[in-house]
C-alpha cells in the first residue's frame, strides 16, 4: 500500500528534472512603480535559460512570470536572492511545465 | 560700488551652496531626499540642470552623476557640476561629490513599499566655482535620513539634512544648512509595467541656514536665516527611463541682513537605469 502512495510522489519530485522547460510565477511584495520593477527584469533575464521575451511584470497583482529552458528547475533559493538584490521581497513561487504549441 | 560687488558676491555663495545640495535619487521626491536605492549591479546615468533666481541674480547648475548599486539596499555614485551665473565670476566647475545611501529598513507589503535609509556624501574641493570663490580649504560633507511610504497609488516621504560646510566656522562665506521635507504624491492611474507612469508631488521644503554676521573685506555682511517653499513636482518614467521635474515657490522667509529671497527654483532631471 505504501508503495502506491510512493509512486505519485516520486513522479511528481522527478517533473523538474524531466521538464525541459518551465514557467515560474514568482509573487513578489514591495512592487509599487514600474521604474523600480526594471531590476527584476534585468536579473531573471540575465539567468541561463530564460526566454527574455516571456518576462512579464503584472504590477496590480504583485506577480513576475517567465519562462526558462534549463537542465534542473531554477531553485526557490536563487530566485529568493534575485529579488532581494532587486529591492524587494519574494512570498512564493510557483512553476509548471509549459505545454509545447499545438502543431 | 565695492559694497554692491560684495552683497553680489555673498548672494551667489549662498545660492550655489544651496545648489550643491544633492540632487534626488530615481523615485525620490524632486526636492527632498528619498530611502530610493538601486538593484545590485545596476548602474544609474542621471543629467539635471537645476536653476534658482533671487532678484537679480540667476545661477544654473548642471550635473551629471553615475550611481552603482551595491547591493540592494545601497548605492554609491559621484556627481561632476557645472554652474553658470550671471555673475560671470561664478561660472566653471562646480566641485565633485562622492555620496552614498543605505537602506537600513524596508517593509515590503502587495503592492507598497515601506522603507528608510540614511545618506552620507562628501562635497570635495576641487571646483572651479562656488568652492574657490569661497576660499576654504577641505570638504563640505552633508549627512541625511529619509523615510518613504511607496504604493500603487499614495506616496510620501520625510526627510532630513544636514550640510557641514568646511569653513563655516571661520569667517563662513557658506554656513552650514539643515533641509527638511515633508511630500506627498499621487499616481492617479495604477499603470502597469510597460506604461508610462506619472506620479504628482507636493513637497513642504524647509531650509535653515546658520546665521553669521562678520567684516568681509572692511565691510559689514549677514548671512543665515530660515526659507519655506511649496513645491509641485512630476515624476515620469518608463520602463528604465525617467524624467522629474518640479518647481520650488517661496512660501515664507526670514532672512538677516539684506539678501534677497529666492524668487524661485527650478529643477529638471533624466535617469537612466541600466
Amino acid at each position: 500500500m505504501q508503495r502506491l502512495f510512493m509512486i505519485p510522489i516520486l513522479f511528481a519530485l522527478a517533473l523538474p528534472v524531466w521538464s525541459a522547460e518551465l514557467s515560474y510565477q514568482l509573487r513578489v511584495d514591495g512592487l509599487a512603480c514600474p521604474y523600480c520593477a526594471y531590476g527584476i527584469e534585468k536579473k531573471i533575464k540575465a539567468l541561463q535559460g530564460v526566454a527574455n521575451e516571456s518576462v512579464e511584470i503584472r504590477l496590480n497583482e504583485g506577480i513576475v512570470l517567465f519562462e526558462a529552458d534549463t537542465e534542473t528547475a531554477i531553485d526557490e533559493a536563487t530566485l529568493r536572492q534575485l529579488v532581494t538584490d532587486a529591492g524587494f521581497t519574494l512570498r512564493g513561487v510557483k512553476t509548471q511545465s509549459v505545454e509545447p504549441p499545438d502543431e | 560700488m565695492r559694497h554692491r560687488q560684495l552683497i553680489r558676491r555673498t548672494k551667489c555663495y549662498v545660492a550655489l551652496g544651496l545648489l550643491a545640495a544633492p540632487m534626488a535619487y530615481a523615485h525620490d521626491p524632486v526636492f527632498g531626499l528619498g530611502p530610493h536605492t538601486l538593484f545590485k549591479g545596476g548602474v544609474e546615468v542621471h543629467v539635471g540642470s537645476h536653476q534658482e533666481k533671487a532678484g537679480d541674480e540667476r545661477a544654473t547648475e548642471s550635473e551629471i552623476a553615475v550611481k552603482y548599486g551595491l547591493t540592494g539596499d545601497w548605492v554609491a555614485g559621484i556627481e561632476l557640476p557645472y554652474v553658470h551665473s550671471t555673475d560671470e565670476s561664478g561660472n566653471g566647475r562646480g566641485p565633485t561629490s562622492l555620496s552614498t545611501k543605505y537602506r537600513f529598513w524596508r517593509k515590503d507589503l502587495p503592492g507598497v513599499q515601506e522603507s528608510a535609509a540614511v545618506l552620507a556624501k562628501a562635497i570635495l574641493n576641487d571646483g572651479d566655482a562656488s568652492h574657490g570663490h569661497a576660499e576654504r580649504n577641505g570638504n563640505d560633507y552633508l549627512v541625511g535620513l529619509a523615510y518613504g511610504y511607496e504604493g500603487r497609488k499614495w506616496y510620501r516621504w520625510a526627510s532630513i539634512r544636514h550640510r557641514v560646510n568646511n569653513d563655516a566656522a571661520n569667517g563662513a562665506e557658506r554656513p552650514n544648512k539643515t533641509l527638511v521635507d515633508l511630500v506627498g504624491g499621487i499616481r492617479f492611474e495604477p499603470t502597469e509595467y510597460r506604461e508610462p507612469d506619472w506620479v504628482w508631488m507636493l513637497e513642504l521644503n524647509y531650509e535653515h541656514t546658520e546665521h553669521l554676521s562678520a567684516l568681509s573685506e572692511g565691510l559689514p555682511r549677514q548671512v543665515g536665516g530660515d526659507q519655506w517653499f511649496l513645491s509641485p513636482g512630476l515624476m515620469w518614467t518608463l520602463r528604465n527611463f525617467a524624467v522629474k521635474t518640479g518647481v520650488q515657490l517661496p512660501l515664507y522667509d526670514d532672512l538677516a541682513g539684506n539678501q534677497d529671497a529666492d524668487d524661485y527654483r527650478a529643477l529638471v532631471e533624466l535617469e537612466w537605469h541600466l
